[in-house]
């Protein structure tokens, strides 16, 4: 939920800056539900079996995130890279509380924003209207100023009366552009952002992309996880890369991206 | 500066109980509101909305009492009428909220892995919309009873709140409860159907209690019928079971207690179960 607007455009922070985040030596381990660990059967078995067969009971466990370690001071823009499966999108989900560390230490000072998701939370045989104000009281938890929120999704979405039709009878490209307008229209002190976050069609393209600018640069803090240079270059100043669930480079930009296009080959 | 979400360091500290029913408490419009969109888009393009849900109890009422009045060939077809209609209301409802708990984590699967929320928002959407479905039923239902014992709208009104805050309270944590274990335990979703129609069959809903005889104990332990019980009971009988309420009220307060100090404890596993 978002507590203040915050607004800075400072890309570059010192070591004066408020530590938004801290994290050190933590892991995040994924517990794999197999039928063993899952059943009642095997479960009442081993309760009436004295536990003999407890060997079993924790099954397997992924290791998606180990030994991760960084502190991300206010005002930072940190790009992730990696390549796929790599552990970008289970920080951006660690970071902003959707998945919880299974050990070490994890601070967060801040209110971290995902910005993951690409659906509504409410059903689409409701309107546009009542999918915008179900996500402005998510992330509000009032409807202090939703008018003018709701005013400046519709017109940048140019859904016009259309918004007041269910969701489900939008094109692809309406909805993507609500969704779009509705993910962009408020301000987040620290926003962590995942590429696959797209504006829509391509005639919106260029109307969104300088939305997404102004979005992107009204953020505090920013983790953006991409795999395009041009767009980390132009919102990112640090880079950590990403490898196998654990972070392998941590510094400027400009040396994260040769330092994982160098890996790469 | 405070610590915003948590601050936490090996072995993982627990979040409390009173704090998430705080965090609860504050994102009440929002669990409401979804909640009642679920209820709007569930009658979207009907003609009578959720009148239906009305109608539907109505309806079950009406061939239940005429088939099962004849079968028991009961004396006074009136009191049965309302005996059977608010039980089987009441039913109708737990039956609702426990039969769909086992897959509640399953259906919210997306954001549970890309939304912030904690848990039990998902667990109080879910209760609001069994309650909204409830409140519209039961007071249609309960203004067609009302035709056959006119006290009952004043008995609800006076005496009604304590059997039905139990009832509120025991829709919220016992179907949580078969959530958690349903999330961990795939199981339950085939057998909660299958325990659902046995606890209905030994539940005095489609007769009275005294016809089970020797069976009679079978009531007793039945959490679901003790629940039920008394909220007939005082809309029939215009009086409160005080001992029964209060005792209901700290078994529900328990209840709660345990179903979120055990979804706390399930929190960091839930989105990697279903």
């Amino acid at each position: 939920m978002i507590n203040t607007v915050h607004t800075t455009q400072a890309c570059i922070t010192d070591e004066n800056s408020h530590v938004v985040l801290r994290l050190e030596n933590v892991c995040l381990e994924i517990p794999v539900a197999t039928t063993e660990t899952r059943s009642l059967k095997s479960t009442l078995i081993r309760s009436v079996t004295g536990g003999r067969l407890n060997r079993k009971r924790g099954g397997a466990v992924i290791t998606a995130l180990a030994n991760v370690s960084c502190t991300v001071r206010e005002g930072e823009r940190v790009a992730l890279i990696g390549h796929n499966g790599a552990g970008k999108s289970t920080f951006l989900r660690l970071v902003s509380g959707i998945y919880q560390h299974s050990r070490g230490l994890f601070e967060a000072y801040v209110p971290v924003h995902p910005m993951i998701h690409k659906s509504f939370i409410t059903s689409s045989e409701l309107s546009g209207q009542q999918a915008i104000k179900a996500h402005y009281l998510m992330t509000h938890g009032n409807l202090l100023g939703f008018e003018a929120f709701c005013h400046d999704v519709v017109t940048f979405s140019g859904l016009g009366d259309f918004v007041h039709l269910p969701v489900k009878t939008y094109s692809q490209g309406m909805a993507a552009r609500l969704m779009f307008a509705v993910l962009t229209g408020s301000r987040h002190e620290c926003l962590a952002v995942d590429e696959g976050f797209g504006a829509g069609d391509s005639s919106f393209y260029e109307k969104a992309k300088v939305r997404l600018e102004s979005f992107l640069a009204s953020a505090g803090t920013l983790f953006l996880a991409s795999h395009s240079d041009d767009l980390l270059k132009r919102f990112c100043r640090r880079g950590l890369v990403f490898s196998e669930g654990t972070i392998v480079f941590d510094g400027s930009l400009e040396h994260a991206l040769d330092h994982y296009h160098t890996s790469q080959g | 500066m405070t610590v915003f979400a948590s601050s936490v360091s090996a072995p993982l500290r627990r979040e409390s109980v009173r704090r998430t029913l705080r965090d609860a408490w504050r994102s009440r419009r929002v669990w409401w509101f979804t909640a009642t969109a679920r209820t709007q888009a569930r009658f979207s393009r009907t003609t009578l909305g959720s009148f239906w849900l009305g109608l539907s109890n109505l309806f079950s009422i009406g061939v239940l009492a005429a088939v099962y009045g004849t079968v028991f060939k009961v004396q006074n077809f009136t009191v049965y009428v309302v005996y059977l209609g608010l039980g089987l209301v009441v039913w109708n409802t737990i039956s609702a909220a426990v039969s769909g708990a086992p897959n509640l984590f399953e259906h919210n699967r997306d954001h549970l892995h890309n939304i912030n929320l904690h848990p039990i928002f998902y667990t109080l959407e879910e209760w609001a919309f069994q309650l909204q479905t409830f409140l519209q039923s039961f007071l249609m239902v309960l203004l067609a009873l009302s035709f056959f014992q006119h006290n009952l709208l004043l008995n609800l009104l006076l005496l009604g709140w304590l059997p039905l805050l139990n009832l509120f309270l025991f829709l919220y944590w016992f179907p949580m409860l078969t959530c958690l274990l349903g999330a961990r335990f795939r199981d339950l979703y085939q057998l909660v159907p299958i325990v659902l129609q046995l606890v209905f069959l030994l539940s005095p809903i489609l007769y009275e209690k005294k016809n089970l005889g020797a069976m009679a104990w079978t009531a007793n332990i039945n959490p679901l019928y003790r629940i039920l019980s008394p909220v007939r009971h005082t809309l029939m009988a215009g009086e409160v079971q005080w001992g029964v309420g209060l005792v209901l009220l700290a078994v529900n307060a328990l209840g709660i207690w345990i179903a979120i100090r055990l979804l706390n404890s399930e929190r960091r596993n839930i989105p990697f179960l279903v």
